[in-house]
């Protein structure tokens, strides 16, 4: 019998692929399910190998968190934001910090920041000591929320997580109760964003291991640091190698982290079990790829660190909405595919969820898109009905085959990585960089020739929308206040005191000590960030940065 | 062929360190035979002296941050070089836009062609 395609005219012998290069069949059958992942068809969630989530009940239990990335400005004009976001039911909040000065450790003071002032203030609040982190953190619910307290950068986080608890603690918060995170993640500005000068990558190890040991002993329920699969992701690796990059940056901490010695390795797997991803807009293998990274997680905890215990094989999954897919033309479109890619991270079972704005492609979010992006998740949340049964894809033939063939494909990765001789090797190197930018340009070439459609770009062009977007251009004092405050800092803080604290800090720099109790202090004796910074630069020196940034 | 006689500087005005737009359209000039200088990250001082050093028939500015950056790059490479052309691509809103085709700097947002951009800087080097 002849069947005629109703829905397509679309007659073509090219293969269809996802974005991970598995070519897609029209339809999938009982058959297709990879003989090895038959048994993990019919278990239920929070039965092993877990890509089913990790408990029963799902959503019904513990809604994913709304977490959108916010800042901008002085800290008090990021305070007010986080407030309206909150008030507007965000169920966590972010506070980020402005990268001219976080991402480099430099003062407002610094040339390079002086030179491009207007800047300041344009993606994040100027936080260089502990006084201007208490502002922006005025009247934040610390204790009963879950705080991001920045430092998603390496070489910044130290400073930014003891600049959160010093004034956590100032208000009276028990360290060991609070949870929140700092993510700390490599991707960002070691392949993603990469800076202008940075610690080289044994040194950010360092770092990341003393903040997961310093957490363990004093902070359990932080998450101490949280590898960014979506920095890797948007820089143009696809989800195979997403999660392959992923877990090969997990075993470079866990293996770390064994070799110190000073916790167990158990401790360790919970410390880095808290991850992010970039749900991009190809929903169904977006969502596979969630399943993957909780399956392929108890893999390798089992196989590679004989961790059996399945709390620490408990996955928690943070998602943003991808941020290169949102467009410049016609704006008002992302929020369709703000909402789309929302659905697929939920329907690969996230534990928490960032939109990205509509206006993304034009600037950081004004407060309607941030809104918005709220918007989507509370009507996803609670009309839609999505939230009430667990896994809902579960043992749909495609959806267990790519999910089968996701874990394969991103082991292969893993794998080409440790030949590289693991993952920070491979972004010393640049291979990691050379992978991204082949994948950045063939994509682009898909665009370019039509082949891939966006509708606004190059199909579809016109706009008759009466809406204008214009870009959200923040506050434009961001960098004088930062510049009274720091001198206002240095001319009134107790003097000798941050001396003989920065001294510490950069002591214990100097030997195989663990930083974070001397940065505790330092933050507690109004060191600034720069001052932390020029320490940094004199004792570990720059990274040997492999790309032209 | 002679785009290989024609040199174009490219630079970063911000600290922001997102290489994917400059580097496709560095990758996509390069390949249309031109000789393409990235100096990255880069202060309106380096941006002009490398103007002049490098001796470029075209800057291309990638704009990530405040506009008023990348206009005080423009007017420095301007009053250093009044016959040198110069295109921006990067997060530019469209008011943004305005101001900097006001100083006659042509404008290529997110979403832009490659090739028009290829031609762009054919048409401002005078190859075309």
């Amino acid at each position: 019998m002849e069947t005629t395609p109703i829905m397509t005219q679309n007659t073509s012998d090219k293969p269809v692929t996802c974005t991970s290069g598995i070519e897609l069949k029209p339809y999938y059958t009982a058959a297709d399910i990879p003989e090895q992942h038959r048994p993990n068809v019919d278990v239920a969630p929070g039965e092993g190998p877990y890509h089913r989530g990790f408990h029963p009940s799902g959503y019904r239990s513990k809604p994913w968190r709304i977490f959108q990335l916010s800042g901008f400005g002085k800290p008090e004009d990021e305070n007010e934001r986080i407030k309206f976001l909150l008030k507007n039911g965000e169920t966590g909040f972010i506070m980020e910090h402005d990268r001219n000065t976080a991402d480099h450790c430099y003062n407002v003071n610094h040339p390079d920041v002086v030179a491009r002032r207007e800047d300041v203030g344009l993606t994040g609040a100027v936080m260089q000591s502990v006084r201007d982190t208490a502002i922006c953190m005025d009247g934040l619910p610390v204790d009963t929320s879950f705080g991001h307290a920045g430092g998603a950068v390496v070489q910044h986080a130290p400073f930014a997580l003891a600049a959160y608890w010093t004034v956590a603690k100032q208000r009276g918060f028990d360290l060991s109760t609070i949870s929140g995170t700092g993510q700390s993640d490599f991707n960002l500005t070691y392949l993603g964003c990469v800076t202008k000068e940075q610690i080289p990558t044994q040194a950010g190890l360092r770092f990341n291991a003393d903040i997961m040991e310093f957490c363990n002993q004093h902070l359990p329920r932080w998450v101490p640091v949280s590898i960014a699969g979506y920095n890797a992701a948007d820089t143009g690796l696809t989800p195979d190698q997403e999660l392959g990059v992923l877990f090969a940056n997990a075993v470079e901490y866990l293996d770390e982290i064994k070799r110190r010695g000073n916790m167990s390795l158990v401790e360790a797997a919970r410390g880095c079990g808290g991850v992010s991803f970039r749900a991009s807009i190809h929903i169904i293998e977006e969502a596979c790829k969630m399943r993957a990274a909780r399956l392929m997680w108890n893999q390798l905890l089992r196989e590679r660190y004989d961790i059996n215990d399945p709390k620490v094989g408990n996955l928690r999954i943070h998602c943003v909405t991808a941020g290169s897919k949102m467009t410049y033309q016609q704006p008002l479109n992302n929020i369709v595919r703000g909402t789309v890619m929302a659905l697929g991270a939920i329907l690969g079972g996230v534990q928490s969820l960032g939109v990205s704005g509509y206006d993304e492609a034009l600037s950081i979010p004004s407060e309607h898109a941030h809104q918005m992006s709220v918007r989507i998740q509370q009507i996803l949340q609670e009309e839609t009905g999505i939230a009430d049964v667990t896994d809902p894809l579960g043992g749909s033939f495609y959806v267990e085959t790519l999910t089968a063939q996701l874990v394969e494909k991103a082991w292969t990765f893993f794998e080409a990585i440790q030949q590289q001789g693991g993952y920070l090797a491979a972004l010393d190197s640049g291979w990691l960089h050379a992978q991204a930018g082949e994948n950045q340009y063939q994509e682009f070439m898909k665009t370019e020739s039509g082949e891939q459609k966006i509708i606004g770009v190059n199909c579809f062009k016109d706009d008759e929308s009466p809406f204008q977007v214009d870009g959200f251009m923040g506050t434009d004092d961001a960098f004088d206040v930062a510049t009274e405050r720091l001198n206002d800092v240095l001319r009134t803080r107790h003097e000798q005191g941050a001396a003989r604290a920065l001294k510490q800090l950069e002591a214990d720099c100097r030997t195989d000590k663990n930083i974070m109790p001397a940065m505790m202090e330092a933050l507690a004796a109004e060191v600034t960030l720069g001052e932390i910074g020029d320490v940094y630069r004199e004792i570990f020196g720059n990274w040997n940065t492999p790309i032209q940034t | 062929m002679d785009n290989a006689q024609k040199r174009i500087l490219m630079a970063k005005t911000g600290l922001d360190g997102h290489w994917r737009g400059p580097t496709i359209v560095a990758r996509a000039l390069r390949d249309a035979g031109f000789e393409v200088i990235m100096i990255g990250m880069a202060n309106t001082d380096d941006i002009v002296s490398s103007a002049i050093d490098e001796d470029v028939d075209l800057v291309g500015l990638n704009v990530g941050g405040h506009i008023d950056v990348a206009i005080r790059a423009i007017e420095g490479v301007q009053k250093a070089r009044p016959e040198l052309p110069i295109f921006a691509g990067g997060t530019i809103p469209p008011h943004a836009a305005k101001q900097l085709a006001a100083l006659g700097v042509e404008v290529y947002p997110p979403g832009s062609q490659l090739t028009d951009i290829v031609d762009a800087a054919e048409r401002l080097t005078g190859r075309a």
